[in-house]
């Protein structure tokens, strides 16, 4: 090793210690807690597979994520889909769309969903005053409210990694199909999709993996009568119940892991995290 | 989709629509702060600026919370921008597992939900006393934007010529000399990147400050979590249209600022 490559190295040490001591360590706690508190054992995942109260708590996230994931991924291409179309001006305000909600605080997003849907909100308000209802709708704090935040909060984020997809796109195909006599909605169904499938699976799992642990925006919109397992965790919690709290973090942390497995089979995804330009 | 054709309508229809569904929603805390009522709703019988004087009170409540994220933020900022900085910088100029390997490492706090970290950062701060302390808070942020802080300086590194480090060193450079006066001067812009959007990261921070505070520590997004969960005062609103006003402001003037073009060379 030279010395160059020496004082490279010892650049790295700070960062890398920290997040080992900080990041790492915290997390091998968590896991190691879920086997041994209150005693050693498999006792805590026998508990979750026999908890009639985890499985309704399962079954809530895994219905909201996908949900969620199809909403938000079907939205963001339809958006990212039009954006690449865009002539320079449009486009810079469609963006500017995009990326003020992408930065705003995720409970700015939660508070302003809540002041539009609750009973006596802005949407009802309008609704009944125009006559379109009689009753107000129940919009928020249940599965519909937690579904709209959730897939509002994703949007932005999965708009940005289909589009950067579809910028990439050799349009050079798309001419060559139009000269060669092929219809707009062939154009489409067999060009555009299929190249836009690495985009469309890189954001599906990105949502799916975000949903799955999210806490912010089905706790405020679903406000304990649509709970996902992020939630849970937190009121076991605070009821000192450490064994259940860290068993379903680890049964959170498999469910992320999977997914990503299955997604870093994608180049892309790899060559993003282990900083090399994509191939 | 051919212009002028019923589809190429109907899919532009479809993509203003759906950014009208994303962009909207957010402005409605704007006219909810002007209310002259004491509860939230739209205005009444007239506009009122009551809610925003409101914050400025240092017994509400709004304020500390304010100068405490801007405290918290700027340290977790520079202490993440610094390690960040320097891991980036080190890591680009070696190659094999080691950078590839901790890079995964650092950044896996993007994929892990925030609360299994939750979980066990509660567990670690309790035992060193750290709970509801704004070292602790420190701290975690620190952990939690130095991803950001990697991603940003990733793609800076990914325009710096190594040939330059090259010519240095053949020049009889020493480390030091090539690490301060070669390539740090040239990564600046991504420094300052890598900074704001560190800073930004600590500001919106809830999930695991939620856990790690409770009444000493009062982030901002911790006293705007409180103030949704358990009241209807309009204050919050205003707070949120003064956080969507710079918000707003930020990316206009970054639109108008001259972008340097990116290197032709591949």
């Amino acid at each position: 090793m030279t010395t160059f490559n020496r004082w490279a190295f010892a650049l790295t040490l700070p960062a890398v210690l920290t997040t080992l001591a900080l990041y790492v360590a915290p997390i091998t706690q968590v896991l190691t807690l879920s086997v041994t508190d209150p005693r050693p054992g498999l006792g805590n995942y026998e508990g979750l597979m026999t908890s009639n109260a985890v499985a309704k708590v399962a079954a809530t996230t895994l219905n909201v994520s996908l949900l969620t994931t199809i909403f938000t991924i079907a939205g963001a291409y339809a958006i990212a889909f039009g954006l690449v179309h865009m002539r320079v001006g449009p486009r810079r305000l469609a963006m500017f769309l995009v990326l003020v909600p992408f930065w705003v605080s995720v409970l700015v997003r939660a508070f302003s969903w809540i002041t539009i849907l609750r009973r006596e909100g802005v949407l009802n308000s309008a609704l009944s005053s125009l006559g379109l209802i009689s009753e107000p709708l129940n919009l928020v704090y249940n599965r519909i409210g937690v579904v709209i935040g959730m897939v509002h909060y994703m949007l932005p984020f999965a708009v940005l990694l289909i589009f950067a997809n579809l910028s990439g796109i050799d349009r050079r195909i798309m001419q060559a199909a139009r000269s060669l006599g092929a219809r707009p909605a062939t154009i489409f169904w067999r060009i555009w999709l299929p190249l836009s499938v690495p985009g469309l699976a890189v954001a599906s799992v990105f949502v799916f993996i975000y949903s799955l642990g999210f806490l912010i925006t089905p706790a405020l919109l679903g406000a304990g009568r649509t709970v996902m397992i992020a939630e849970f965790i937190s009121v076991q919690m605070k009821t000192l119940r450490w064994g259940v709290a860290t068993a379903l973090s680890v049964l959170l942390l498999l469910l992320v892991a999977l997914s990503v497995l299955a997604l870093m089979r994608r180049p892309a995804l790899r060559a993003a995290f282990e900083g090399r330009p994509d191939p | 989709m051919k212009r002028g054709s019923a589809g190429h309508y109907l899919s532009r229809g479809l993509t203003w629509l759906l950014l009208a569904f994303l962009f909207l929603p957010i402005l409605v805390v704007i006219p909810v702060a002007f209310t002259d009522q004491d509860f939230l709703s739209l205005p009444q019988h007239g506009l009122s600026l009551k809610h925003f004087v409101a914050i400025g009170d240092w017994s509400a409540g709004w304020l500390p919370s304010i100068l405490t994220s801007i405290a918290v933020g700027v340290l977790a900022s520079a202490a993440a921008t610094t390690l960040g900085a320097a891991y980036a910088v080190g890591a680009w100029s070696i190659s094999g597992w080691w950078p590839s390997l901790t890079r995964v490492m650092i950044l896996s706090p993007l994929i892990v939900p925030p609360i299994v970290y939750a979980v066990g950062i509660f567990k670690l701060w309790a035992r060193f006393h750290l709970l509801d302390t704004f070292l602790g808070v420190a701290v975690v942020h620190v952990v939690l934007c130095l991803p950001f802080v990697i991603l940003a300086m990733g793609s800076t590194l990914s325009n710096l010529d190594p040939r330059l480090v090259q010519a240095a060193r053949s020049l009889g450079a020493r480390p030091a000399t090539v690490f301060l006066r070669v390539i740090a001067p040239n990564i600046l812009p991504g420094i300052i990147a890598s900074a704001l959007f560190a800073f930004v990261t600590s500001w919106d921070e809830i999930t695991v400050t939620l856990f790690i505070t409770s009444r000493a520590m009062v982030t901002l997004p911790r006293r705007i979590w409180t103030s949704i969960a358990d009241s209807v005062d309009p204050a919050l609103a205003a707070v949120a249209t003064l956080m969507l006003v710079v918000t707003i402001a930020i990316l206009v003037v970054q639109a108008c600022l001259p972008h340097r073009k990116p290197d032709p060379s591949p």
